[in-house]
């Protein structure tokens, strides 16, 4: 008899787990029944029969949503009689065959749909244990069907491909529409990381491991020149910043306040890191809305001036634009633009193009089109390998990544780095920097605190960039993988430096699974704002406190590991990188040993 | 002829040498008739010491006074060395590029190396024809050893034993030899003991235009086969070569004549067309424009890993009709000593579990490569720097070498080497101070007297110091047929041996080391775990004693 644990909510608050038995004869129903009902009953923003207490639209504290922040929310249609999970599910349960690709045997068993899950119950006399997948992770499904059975192909968003013979054409039917409208469900507080009570975690623990006042601590350790100002408290200032944030002591909140209002959706200069042994800092921000007529703003500007008063004499600034030239000065007719050279005396302005957006996406797709195809020649690999430009992406977020922390550890230079919004590239380019400079962001729990301060509290929105993974058929309309193309390259410093890093390629597939669908909520929503509404901190687990177990550790470590006080320098050059097989083939090539 | 004649200047100071990982040092270049050595001055110790026979191309240029030379050699490094004087420039470039190409086999460096290691095994004698055939005989009687080439005359490519089916006597041999290119009659590869079904190879039938047969090369074919059993002839060519080969006086088996046995076409790339490819592949990795679609693009251009495929392939057939279809197996294409032994030696490597293990792959080398009459020689006479149109060389060895590679990387627990064995073969199938790579065939080394003159590579590899070096920590004996992945995503370029010199490999050599202290640390813990328990398993019994009575 196994036994997995299903947790519910009541009514939205409260939550409370339990552990039911599976593998008797009507465990199915059992499964079922337990589903939870009503959940959006609750609070739909300010709707009576909310609970003030715990109603996080109620508090005085919170701005008023915005039509996107409502449908992001609550999905596209938040009415009061929300509907239920259970009116998606249309077949509770059939017998069917899972297909786990070519080395997995296949298993026989009861499928279920329920709100979160799909759920395979093995027959009485299987061995094998009950197999579950998070329907988030459904990338795209396609059905067909032949006589009086069916079959479901399902790609999920950690590139996996999974097919179901199912027995009954209806039944293929209902389990596949389920499935279609149970995964593309964009609600987040319905999300399953809402109910996920695993044993052994307690709410709460390790949201605050790496908020950005602790990284302060250690800045503050360094150095006197930045101060924590919590003038976006309220996150009316810049809604995809945290409360928090780091900034040039000499510069007040009234400043920041101004300067947030030159700078696109008021992402101002905040620091990224502190290199101690240069004195010289990393920044990153969004583009300056300079706009047609060249505005200009007196407090961004002493902002980047008391950037280099405070940093060692005589230190001089570049500021790193991950667009080109020609598409920076285009920006301008939209409102954008860059930096005037005579307007900011000692920072030199340096382009370095990286693609974002829905190029990524297509360069994403169009790479695991490729891996997918086995039965092909070896030209006809190169060439689609070729063709998606993913290494060439790799390449140049590496070499810009190099080239900032160059300027900060060779030149003695400090490094502000934006492209236009100033979530996407620029992130993936300041937190690189760091991994090649800082020894400490090496380690697991440095790795672990980067990727919480550089990716998830800096607003990159994992919501819309993560939503669909390669498979999906949607057309892209935010998604882009900036973060895995992050996670990639820090593969490749790994390969290159195998004794560097304390974290295995383990946690690096960890997080893009993660990032993509998980049943923590570290990942959900696009800001810290967003993650507060939804109270994402006291209402779900965080990923890093499941990843933290002991047990998890070990999967995730790298034995080599040898810490080094040194900077790595990756080569950049195209014959040094390589396709990233762990992943990319990573249900494809299971046989691959090491 | 005296080396001293091709030395016009011996010795210059004030050189810089450049190479690869090192910063460049100045020093005093000595020649001698098989060396080129650099040693810094101040201490006296050398920086480099370069066989001539491993320069592959040279090209010299000159700056006011100061002359450059740029050594490239044939394990692809590339060497630079500022020369003061013009005239000393050109008189070592000279001298060089005569030390580098001697005609002669005899002025080889393996005829004046007198090895400083004591030998405690000769290598010449390790692996003999009649101990491999032992193995086999204790599994079949089905087969004898025949001295029918003793004096060479039958095939002058043979070695003087070769593994023949029992029912052909030495008079049909001579006939059959004379129906085979090269008269390379249909000998044993492999005998796979687990079903009892053998890999033969040979030359191609000379069946030429008017369809041609020999009555005894049939009977012989189908002696191999057991009965009611069919049996497969992979020819490495495809049938429209096959067939062209006729008009040339080659062709193939007719199925008519040989009515037991399927033939099978598989294209595998001739050696002109592998030394093409090999430059290119060598110049896309010195490419240094920085370009990743350039380079991917020149990587395909090359069309390297593409004969990789086609050779695993092959070989994974090969292996495929023994193991799973219990048929076996003749293996062909022109001359019988290139892509056949390619696919005969991977088959091998893929079936038996020895030929995975250090022995097992020297003697695998042995037998079908040395024995089987590669023609070293010409084919590693030049490497992928070389400007000269020459009619012979070819990667052949090196296409093997990096197909098993390939397979190691699938497999990293499954065989007792490492990668740097197989880059030490590389190494020295290019240019060795041992003689184990030269000449073509058992029938030159013989008259090279090879075995009273040199030093072979295995007296020197078998040591323990050496071995060492070379020995797979991850080793784990696998019983078991291996099947290699041969979809194109699964095959990567060879770095270890292509991108050696571009890429430092100190941090991927510091991870190896840490991986080998872990692995004994935890043998170790292992030995200590092992005597923990036989100590509880006493104690306990002890007290089961003394309770007891």
């Amino acid at each position: 008899m196994d036994e997995i644990e299903v947790s519910l909510t009541g009514s939205g608050r409260g939550p409370r787990s339990e552990v039911l038995a599976v593998g008797g004869g009507n465990s199915c129903e059992t499964v079922r029944s337990l589903l939870p009902r009503g959940l959006l009953n609750s609070c739909p923003a300010g709707v009576a029969s909310c609970p003030a207490s715990s109603c996080p639209f109620r508090s005085p504290r919170w701005p008023r949503l915005t039509l996107q922040e409502s449908v992001l929310l609550l999905g596209p249609r938040p009415t009061p009689s929300a509907m239920e999970f259970s009116e998606l599910i249309r077949t509770g349960r059939a017998q069917a065959k899972l297909l786990r690709g070519p080395e997995v045997p296949p298993l026989h068993g009861t499928l279920c749909v329920t709100g979160h899950h799909l759920l395979l119950l093995p027959g009485p006399q299987a061995t094998s244990d009950l197999w579950l997948l998070l329907l988030r992770s459904v990338d795209s499904i396609e059905k067909r069907v032949s006589g009086d059975s069916g079959t479901i192909t399902l790609r999920c968003k950690d590139l996996r491909v999974l097919q179901l013979d199912i027995e009954g054409v209806e039944a293929t039917r209902d389990i596949a529409r389920s499935i279609e409208a149970l995964s593309s469900l964009e609600s987040v507080i319905t999300s399953f990381p809402f109910f996920y009570r695993p044993k052994g975690l307690r709410l709460g623990d390790a949201w605050h491991f790496h908020p950005p006042e602790r990284y302060y601590k250690r800045v503050a350790r360094e150095t006197n020149a930045w101060r924590l100002s919590e003038v976006n408290e309220d996150f009316s200032l810049c809604p995809s910043y945290p409360r928090a944030v780091i900034v040039p002591r000499a510069v007040d909140d009234d400043a920041l306040a101004r300067c947030a209002r030159f700078r696109q959706g008021g992402r101002f200069p905040v620091l990224s890191y502190h290199h101690a042994p240069s004195g010289t800092v990393l920044l990153r921000s969004s583009q300056p809305l300079t706009g047609p007529q060249k505005r200009h703003c007196a407090e961004d500007e002493e902002l980047l001036w008391a950037v280099l008063a405070g940093a060692r004499p005589g230190a001089r600034g570049f500021i790193l634009d991950t667009r080109s030239a020609q598409a920076a000065k285009q920006a301008r007719v939209t409102g954008g633009g860059t930096e005037a050279r005579a307007a900011y005396p000692g920072w030199k302005r340096l382009h370095r193009p990286l693609e974002r957006g829905r190029p990524l996406q297509e360069s994403f797709v169009r790479l695991v089109e490729a891996c997918g195809y086995l039965e092909q020649s070896t030209d006809c690999w190169r060439s689609r390998l070729e063709a998606c430009h993913w290494l060439g992406h790799v390449k140049e977020a590496l070499s810009t990544a190099c080239l900032a922390a160059q300027a900060m550890e060779r030149e003695g230079a400090c490094v502000l780095v934006h492209g236009a919004e100033g979530t996407d590239s620029t992130l993936l380019v300041t937190s690189l920097a760091q991994l090649i400079l800082d020894p400490s962001s090496r380690t697991v729990a440095g790795f672990q605190e980067l990727v919480e301060r550089e990716w998830i509290q800096a607003g990159h929105p994992f919501q819309l960039r993560c939503a669909h993974s390669a498979f999906s058929h949607a057309r892209p309309k935010h998604e882009a993988p900036t973060f895995l193309l992050f996670l990639d390259c820090v593969w490749q410093l790994g390969r290159q430096f195998p004794l560097s890093l304390e974290f295995g390629e383990g946690l690096l597939l960890a997080l893009f699974e993660h990032a993509y669908a998980s049943p923590f909520g570290t990942f959900l929503c696009s800001s810290e704002k967003e993650r507060c509404l939804c109270e994402v901190r006291t209402r779900t687990h965080s990923l890093w406190s499941g990843l933290n177990q002991p047990k998890e550790q070990r999967k995730l470590r790298n034995p080599l590991y040898v810490p080094s006080p040194l900077a790595i320098w990756p080569s950049v050059e195209p014959q040094s990188l390589r396709l990233w097989q762990g992943l990319f083939l990573r249900w494809t090539r299971p046989n691959l040993q090491r | 002829m005296e080396f001293a004649e091709l030395i016009k200047t011996p010795r210059v100071d004030n050189v810089v040498l450049h190479r690869p990982f090192y910063p460049a040092v100045e020093g005093t270049l000595c020649l001698t008739g098989h060396h080129l050595i650099l040693s810094s001055r101040q201490d006296n110790t050398e920086e480099l010491w370069l066989l001539h026979s491993n320069i592959d191309a040279i090209d010299k240029r000159f700056v006011g006074p100061l002359g450059t030379i740029i050594i490239k050699c044939k394990d692809f490094r590339i060497i630079q060395l500022d020369i003061p004087g013009m005239e000393e420039c050109l008189n070592i470039a000279s001298s060089i590029e005569a030390l580098s190409t001697l005609d002669s086999i005899t002025l080889m460096y393996p005829f004046f190396y007198r090895p400083m290691f004591e030998v405690v095994e000769d290598g010449w004698h390790s692996f003999l024809p009649e101990q491999e055939f032992e193995l086999y005989s204790s599994a079949t009687s089905e087969w004898r050893l025949s001295y029918v080439n003793k004096e060479f005359a039958v095939c002058p490519s043979y070695p003087p034993i070769v593994i023949v089916p029992k029912p052909i006597d030495d008079e049909a041999l001579r006939k059959v030899a004379t129906f085979r290119h090269g008269g390379r009659f249909p000998v044993l590869s492999y005998y796979h003991k687990k079903n009892g079904m053998v890999i033969m190879r040979s030359g191609q039938p000379l069946t030429g235009t008017n369809g041609r047969r020999c009555k005894e090369d049939e009977k012989l074919i189908n002696a191999t086969l057991r009965a009611g059993k069919r049996g497969y002839i992979i020819d490495t060519r495809s049938l429209n070569v096959a067939q062209q080969a006729r008009a040339k006086g080659g062709g193939f088996e007719q199925e008519a004549h040989y009515p037991q046995w399927r033939r099978l076409h598989k294209s595998i790339e001739r050696y002109p067309i592998l030394q093409e490819s090999l430059i290119k592949l060598v110049e896309a990795c010195n490419d240094q424009t920085h370009n990743m679609d350039r380079w991917l693009g020149r990587l395909e251009a090359s069309n390297w890993l593409t004969h990789i495929k086609e050779i695993l392939t092959t070989a994974c057939l090969a292996a495929q009709c023994i193991d799973r279809e219990g048929a076996s197996i003749l293996i062909h294409g022109t001359e019988g000593t290139d892509s056949t032994l390619q696919v005969t030696s991977l088959a091998q490597i893929i079936l038996e579990p020895r030929s995975r293990t250090i022995r097992g792959f020297e003697a695998l080398i042995e037998r079908e490569w040395l024995q089987a009459g590669h023609p070293f020689q010409q084919r590693c006479a030049q490497s992928a720097y070389c400007n000269s149109k020459q009619k012979w060389e070819s990667p052949v060895f090196l296409l093997f070498l990096d197909c098993v590679w390939q397979i190691l990387r699938q497999f990293p627990c499954s065989f007792e080497f490492n990668e740097n064995f197989l880059i030490m073969l590389f190494e020295h199938a290019y240019a060795s101070q041992f003689g184990t790579f030269l000449g073509n065939n058992e029938s030159e080394r013989c008259k090279l007297k090879l075995q009273q003159k040199t030093m072979s590579l295995w007296s020197w590899v078998n040591r323990p110091s050496e071995l060492s070096k070379f020995t797979n920590p991850l080793f784990e004996a696998n019983n078991l047929v291996i099947w290699p992945s041969v979809a194109p995503q699964s095959l990567q370029l060879w770095e270890g041996i292509f991108l050696r010199w571009n890429r430092s490999s100190k941090y991927l050599d510091e991870a190896y080391e840490e991986m080998v202290n872990i692995i004994e640390y935890n043998k170790e813990l292992q030995a200590k775990v092992n005597v923990l328990r036989r100590q509880l398993a006493e104690l306990e019994t002890e007290d089961g004693m003394q309770e007891s009575p």
